[in-house]
């Protein structure tokens, strides 16, 4: 786990260090437990999230979120890229938007200010629970913590404007 | 059907007697049954076809057996249990019972005898849907097998690791009643703070380190093709760890106590464990392969000591036990496994020993 990292190096160096028994099943911790995840998420995917390895490498994932009804962010599908660390579940993934946002929790990078991604991040938590974390935020904004303080101070006074803004950019890069 | 056998043999017994089949109905029926059976609905020629079964002789018993249930239009044995528990206790009998009420009528057999009427006109109106447990019967043996895997699903899900959401290994609660594999726990504890990964309440050190004892032996039991899989990849991932970190400290002070060969350090604990298992060759060298990696990995416990003695002799007992019920091709293919990894582990411990032994 603490040198280990991706399942493939893992393997290679099993073999390399000349081993008797090579190894085709040994996948790190890391590895085991996103493959866990993965096939949790076929099987009972959270409502209007998807996520998955982008290729090969089971450490980067995409995900989409559809904007939830009711928001301004309605209809838009929204990509996130997800980085696992080698040594997740201990350490939380790294989770940026990839479709900009009209967001006050996130910034013109895609970045997320989200507790759970940061120092609230507990390795019990899942894919499935950050997604829907982050579908939550969708729906209640956290202005008090937020990335982009303009777009906070415009959602605490003028929310119809903000509301109007977040959905123009909505049609415009998430459709 | 078996059920009225007893009864018939009882009828015989006490038919056996003067009553032949000369006798009018009025002897062989007391007045108190017969009032009973007509408020039961029984006619005339109902009462007389029940003194046929009475008189019958036990070597026709096939044949009143199917009289009987024409007259008594039982429905077929396909019961669901509450109405075979309902009869077995009543109606059809009570051609007989009142038999020898005659002598002794005391209140308390009346009321008796009332309750039995009762459960006559439960039992007839059971009649007018004879169908009824033939149309539930496969329904339920259908549904019988779908709970018990969702059972086991729930189980599962219940019984797993929030850290690894695999089937918890060696599992330790936390004081706020939350269960993680003990390695688990104690990474999550190292990196991510003592905090309870499910409901962020601060955990002390010393009690996140011991086993749950009971929970571990239930997920032995209910999982144990889980649980085997994941000790030996487990015996093979902490030598995996150790060859490609080699620069911690501490791991390095360890490892040279582990070029000693395990016979040679072998401390009186375990002697008392190679007794315990001395005529399995290769559980023997579990021991000794296992040991290793435990010295490898942390200082040797005692209570570490203890309890792989305990389930070595847990894992002994469940294979004999297995042996003496099962087909022995079923202990086989586990074992012959078993021996195949422990045959690798122990080339592996060799292999690093000898590849430790110039540093």
């Amino acid at each position: 786990m603490i040198g280990g990292g991706r399942p493939s190096s893992s393997s290679a160096a099993v073999t390399a260090a000349g081993g008797t028994w090579v190894s085709t099943t040994s996948v790190s911790a890391s590895g085991k437990r996103i493959q866990r995840e993965m096939s949790e998420l076929n099987a009972d995917p959270p409502l209007h999230c998807s996520a998955g390895p982008k290729g090969d490498n089971l450490y980067h994932w995409v995900a989409t979120i559809i904007g939830p009804p009711g928001t301004p962010y309605q209809g838009g599908i929204f990509f996130l890229d997800i980085t696992f660390p080698s040594d997740y579940p201990f350490k939380p993934p790294k989770v940026v938007f990839k479709t900009r946002i009209y967001h006050c929790n996130v910034d013109a990078a895609g970045n997320l200010s989200l507790d759970i991604l940061k120092d609230s991040w507990s390795p019990a938590l899942t894919v499935s629970k950050v997604l829907t974390a982050i579908r939550a935020i969708f729906t209640n904004p956290d202005p008090y913590n937020p990335l982009i303080s303009g777009i906070a101070r415009l959602y605490l006074t003028e929310k119809a404007k903000h509301d109007e803004i977040a959905a123009e950019w909505t049609l415009r890069f998430a459709k | 059907m078996v059920r009225e056998e007893p009864r018939q043999t009882q009828q015989d017994s006490k038919q056996a007697n003067p009553s032949e089949n000369s006798q009018s109905l009025e002897t062989l029926f007391s007045p108190r049954f017969k009032s009973v059976a007509a408020m039961a609905g029984w006619d005339e020629e109902a009462l007389i076809v029940a003194s046929l079964v009475v008189e019958d002789t036990p070597d026709r018993q096939s044949k009143h057996k199917k009289r009987s249930d024409l007259i008594f239009k039982t429905p077929p044995s396909t019961n669901s249990r509450r109405k075979r528990r309902a009869q077995r206790s009543s109606p059809v009998s009570t051609p007989i019972a009142p038999l020898n009420l005659e002598e002794e009528e005391t209140p308390k057999k009346e009321s008796e005898n009332e309750s039995k009427e009762q459960r006559i006109d439960v039992k007839e109106e059971k009649k007018i849907e004879p169908n009824e447990p033939n149309e539930q019967k496969p329904a339920v043996s259908c549904s019988n097998p779908a709970p018990a895997l969702h059972c086991m699903d729930k189980l599962r899900e219940e019984l797993s690791c929030a850290i690894c959401l695999e089937i918890c290994f060696e599992p330790s609660t936390t004081p706020c009643g939350h269960s993680f594999c003990k390695k688990c726990l104690r990474s999550a504890a190292d990196k991510c703070g003592k905090r309870c990964p499910k409901c962020r309440q601060l955990i002390s050190n010393g009690r996140s380190c011991t086993v749950n004892t009971v929970l571990w032996n239930t997920i032995q039991l209910l999982f144990p093709q889980e649980v085997e899989a994941r000790k030996a990849s487990g015996a093979l991932n902490n030598r995996e760890v150790e060859r490609q970190s080699p620069e911690s400290g501490s791991r390095s002070s360890r490892r040279t106590r582990s070029i000693r060969p395990p016979m040679a350090s072998s401390s009186d604990a375990t002697v008392r464990r190679r007794a315990v298992i001395s005529q399995n060759e290769d559980l023997s060298r579990l021991v000794s392969a296992d040991a290793s990696t435990r010295r490898r990995r942390g200082a040797p416990n005692q209570d570490e000591d203890a309890a792989l003695a305990l389930r070595l002799q847990r894992e002994e007992f469940l294979e004999s036990f297995r042996g003496g019920t099962h087909q022995q091709s079923r202990t086989t293919t586990p074992l012959s496994l078993a021996r195949e990894n422990l045959r690798a582990m122990a080339s592996r411990a060799i292999n690093i020993r000898m590849r430790s032994r110039p540093v």
